[in-house]
This record gives C-alpha cells, structure tokens and sequence, in this order.
C-alpha cells in the first residue's frame, strides 16, 4: 500500500475529510430523530456545523489557577484519537485499507474517554470531579464488556487484523459479540439511559464544566468522532465484503445509519439511570452474555 | 466584512446557547422558560439549547429581582459567561422589581448590576415571547464585534448604582 | 415496552410544534399591555391607588396631571382597569412587546383637568306642590 493510498485513506475516506462532516451529519440525524419522537421540529439541518463556528468565534475563559496548556492538550488529544480510529475503520477491506489491528483501534477508541476523565479532573472544578469519577466507574464497567466481546469476535476468527475480521466470512460468534459491543455503545457514547457524567442540570455538565469556546467545538467533534468509530466499527464488521466496492461502501453506510437511528430511539425512549443502576447492568446482564461468548469462542478454539 | 465574519456572524445567530439564571423569582418564569422548550414551543428550531454549565452558553436568561443573597451569584455568573454574550431579562421582576419594590432584601433591578440587552415583559410572559426575546438576543449576538463587551450601555456596579444611563 | 409504542404514536401523529414566529391564539380575557384613553379620564387617581406594582405614577399641579404607565413594572393584575369609573383603561388582549432598552414601553400622558359637564336636569317626578321650583321645570 503506498504513501498516496495511505495518505487518501487517512485525509478523505474514511479519513478527516469524510469523518468530520460525517460527525456532524450524525449528531444532526440524533439530535433530530430525538425531536421527531418527542413531536418537537428540532434543529435545522447543519446545526452541529454551526455550533462548531460559533464556539471557534467565543473569547477563552480566565480560568486562574489551572493549567491552562494542559486544559487545551485534553481535547486535541481526544479528537486526534477519535480520528485516527475513524481512520481504522476496515471499510473497504478488499481494496486495500489500512493494515490496522483491532488493538489499536480498541485503544484509539478508549483514549477520547480517558481524556475526558482526565480534563474533568484538571479543570479543578468540584463539578468536574464528579463527573469524572462517575465517567471513570462508567468507563470501568462497560469497557469489561466491550473488550471481553471484542477479543471473542478475533478469537474466534483467529485474527486480530481488521481487514482479515471484515473480510472472513462470519460465524454466529460474530454476531453476539457485536451485539455486545452495541449494548455498549450507548454508555460509551453518553446517550440516555447512561448519560450520566455529562448530566447538564446536576452536575454543570460533570467535566466539561470549566472548558468554553474553540476547547469544547473540539469535545463536541471528538464526540462526533466517537459515534463514528464506534457505530463504524459494528457496521463494518457485520456487513458482509462483497467484490463490489459501492456495494461495500453503501452497506456500511446505512447499516451505520441503522444503528445510529436504533440508539437515538433508545436515547428518547429512557431516562438517565443513576449510576448505581447502571453498574449493576453491566456487570450482571452483560457480564454473563461476554463470558458465555469468549467461553464457547475458547471451546471452540481448542476443538479446532 | 470578510467571509469569516460573515459566516461567524451568521452562526451566531443560529446557534443562541443560553443558561438559565434564577436570581430570587417566584419561578413563576422559570417554568415558563422551561415550557418554551417543550414540544409545543420548541426553542430548539431556533438552535437553542439549554446548557448546564455559564462557561458554554452565549445568552445569559435572568428571572427575578435581584435579592441580596443572589447578587454576587450574578455577578459571578455573569463574569463566568464567555464572550461575546448577551442577557435576556425575563420577566418584570429583573427589569424593575415588580410587585416587591418596597423590599428591605432586593437590591433593584437588574440593570444596576449587568448590561441587559432584551427586556421581556411579563408576569410571567408567555413561553413564545420567551422565545421571541431569546431570538432578538441572538440577533444582538450576531451583531456584536467585540467579544469581551456586552453591551456599549455603560455598565453600573454596586458602587456605583445610579451609573449614567443611555 | 409501552414507550416504544408511546413514540411510535408520536411519530404518526407529527410535530406538534408552532413554527417560529407564529404564536398560539390568545385566550379569551388575557391581560395584556394597560392602554390609557386620554379622553375619558378625570383624574380621580383611583388606578395609582389600586395598583400592586406602583407601575401607575400621578402627580397633579393645579388644574393639570400628568398619569405615567412603566410596563416593566407592571404585573399585568388588571386592578387599574377594574377600578377606573370612566372606562379610560383598557388592557391589550395580546402579549406585551419586547423591548430592548430600559424603562422602554414607559408611556405618560399630560392632561388638563375637564369640569364637569353640567348635570342634565331630571324629569319632574314629585308631584307634591313642595316641588313647584320653576327652574326645574322645562
């Protein structure tokens, strides 16, 4: 694979290029769906972009006492991970995608959350304590599941490599563990019912509290980034690879836009669980649901 | 004007985030406030939303007449809102005290402490004049080129209470 | 389960929303802005009286007064307007406007004090002799 290639994958698709007004194009279709089920208008098309050019045009906060370098490292960090594990994503695995390991996008993908954790806890804020302590058992509890589940998928394909798992053709085992990784994403993605550390009237919004202008556009991007990797990484490894890269492309894309509609609908149909409840769910029905897999992926590893 | 500040201009006027401020109100208008972002309203379709935290919002909603225990909380507040911003006095509790002029714990309208931009009248006023301020601050937002300024009205403190007046 | 059918059903039956900038209809006696009819009004200052908010200022020198109205002080009670005799305030059945400066919307009227017009003279309806005033009889 050349530098060209590469560099065409990394900047325009599924790269920077696409990835960004993907992001927003998802944001807007969640926000939107949410209103159209609450029988509200919602907002216009292209909302997200205009939140984004508006927070670049507000002045920076004084914030006296708080590292302000570090406060403006957090969520660059946050959107260069997101990015590159939109990167990752095997969309085109026949034609020459990257040559990535499902390791590393696990990894990339965690990073967005971990900054978060962090930013909430450098910004010194009372508010941001809280939410990243809630953020960290969040985190704690979900991620059990999502790696137990994504570890079972390339076990049980007997690969780690991205494009070897998009382009083998599937077993059931496949199939429960990416739907795991769905029960997942809404906690990794702060929607309802497990939005808690970003809870706007109770805790100020948990670790965002103290960031303001063009530092919360790139949380908001890396946020936009995160569904995009993570609706992605479900929506590439179900479809099946096909010789046809528009069929290919077009599966993936509204396989995605499924997903993204499934959760949003989950988003307006609950409310905010507290955390307690919220541990509880991971750890007892999902916890058994990732234990079953990886055991019967190991069973069926060592008959082979 | 170059087409970044048109552009700029013009997002600023779609996506109002405004923080909701009750400095001593019967909530009277907070509820009122609240139901312009029920369905029936929407102030969504305007591109506003409600934000938990004075750091991420551009249009600051006051109700109340400003008590004694909640000046310095404007204060703070006000100062926490990051440029350029706007403040939308709902209600006419912010605007003159209202039925409690004679109180011993107000300390007067809201003027006395920060700009105000958008007067809402009311008691309490309706959830779509509610929006209808909310959207003429966005306006003044879109207009507005400094970013630490609020407003060119000339700002009077607690020191300094009768402050020249436009 | 029943949310999904709850969000279903709004899904069917569409936005519910007034688009921006149409309002909903007024309902009948909403009680709006205070209008002032300079022509019918004595200057009995029973609205200054009446008023919660002292949103009504009277002063009176001699044979002139002067009767101001501060909308933002006002809470739109609608005693004024229940206790004027002369009918010359009324309210807006329709929302007050916004307004961007302070103390906009104030209103103040300049009046001359009117005599009184001369009472029209009752029909004659004693008709014992004590009421044989010839003055009173047309």
């Amino acid at each position: 694979m050349n530098l060209l290639t590469a560099l065409a994958r990394f900047f325009i698709f599924p790269g920077l290029l696409f990835a960004i007004p993907a992001a927003w194009l998802v944001l807007w279709i969640e926000r939107k769906s949410v209103a159209l089920l609450q029988q509200r208008i919602g907002p216009p098309f292209g909302q997200p972009f205009f939140d984004f050019v508006k927070l670049m045009g507000k002045s920076a906060p004084s914030r006296p006492g708080v590292n302000g370098v570090l406060m403006r490292a957090w969520p660059l960090i946050a959107v260069s991970a997101s990015a590159g594990a939109v990167g990752l994503l095997p969309v085109l695995p026949t034609h020459g995608g990257f040559q990535g390991d499902l390791i590393l996008l696990l990894a990339l993908m965690e990073i967005p959350a971990i900054c978060m954790i962090v930013a909430g806890f450098s910004s010194r804020s009372l508010f941001g304590e809280i939410g990243s302590a809630r953020e960290a058992v969040l985190l704690v509890s979900y991620n059990l599941v999502f790696l137990l589940a994504a570890v079972s998928i390339a076990v049980s394909q007997h690969s780690f490599r991205l494009e070897a798992l998009a382009s083998a053709t599937a077993t059931p085992w496949r199939y429960l563990g990416l739907i795991a990784i769905l029960i997942c994403l809404p906690a990794k993605l702060h929607v309802n019912p497990f939005s808690l550390p970003n809870a706007e009237q109770e805790i100020y919004s948990g670790p965002m509290v103290e960031y303001a202008g063009f530092e919360l556009a790139l949380w908001q991007l890396s946020h936009g980034l995160e569904w995009i990797a993570g609706v992605g990484l479900v929506a590439t490894l179900a479809i099946p690879p096909t010789p046809h890269l528009w069929l290919d492309v077009a599966g993936v894309l509204f396989l995605g836009l499924l997903i993204v509609l499934a959760i949003s609908i989950i988003a307006a149909a609950t409310a905010r669980l507290a955390i307690d409840t919220t541990v509880r769910f991971y750890w007892q029905c999902t916890l058994a649901f990732a234990v079953l897999a990886i055991s019967t992926t190991l069973l069926m590893r060592l008959r082979s | 004007m170059s087409l970044w500040t048109r552009l700029l201009c013009a997002c600023r006027r779609r996506s109002p985030w405004i923080f909701h401020m009750n400095s001593g109100s019967c909530n009277g208008c907070d509820i009122e406030l609240i139901a312009s972002l029920t369905p029936r309203y929407d102030a969504e379709q305007l591109g506003v939303l409600l934000q938990g935290s004075p750091r991420h919002a551009d249009i600051l909603c006051v109700t109340g007449p400003v008590t004694q225990t909640a000046v310095s909380a404007v204060h703070t507040v006000y100062e926490q809102v990051c440029g350029p911003k706007a403040v939308v006095a709902i209600g006419s509790c912010p605007a003159s005290t209202n039925a409690f002029i004679d109180s011993r714990v107000l300390v007067g309208p809201l003027d006395k402490h920060i700009p105000v931009d958008v007067y809402v009248p009311g008691c309490p006023p309706r959830p779509d004049a509610i929006v209808r301020g909310i959207a003429a601050a966005a306006d003044i937002l879109a207009e507005r080129r400094d970013k630490t300024v609020a407003s060119e009205a000339p700002v009077t403190s607690i020191a300094n209470p009768e402050g020249a007046r436009p | 389960m029943k949310i999904f059918g709850l969000l279903w059903n709004n899904l069917r039956r569409g936005v519910a929303t007034l688009r921006f900038p149409e309002v909903p209809a007024m309902t009948d006696g909403f009680r709006g802005l205070v209008r002032f009819d300079p022509a019918c009004c004595t200057g009995c200052a029973m609205c200054r009286f009446r008023c919660t908010a002292r949103a009504i200022t009277f002063t009176a020198a001699g044979k002139q007064f002067t009767w101001a109205y501060d909308p933002s002080q006002c809470t739109f009670c609608g005693r004024c307007v229940d206790g004027c005799k002369d009918h010359a305030l009324t309210q807006d059945a329709d929302c007050p406007p916004i307004y961007l400066s302070a103390r906009g919307l104030r209103t103040s009227y300049t009046l001359q004090r009117k005599t009184p017009p001369p009472k029209s003279q009752p029909a004659p309806t004693r008709t014992t002799a004590q009421s044989g005033e010839t003055h009173e009889q047309h």
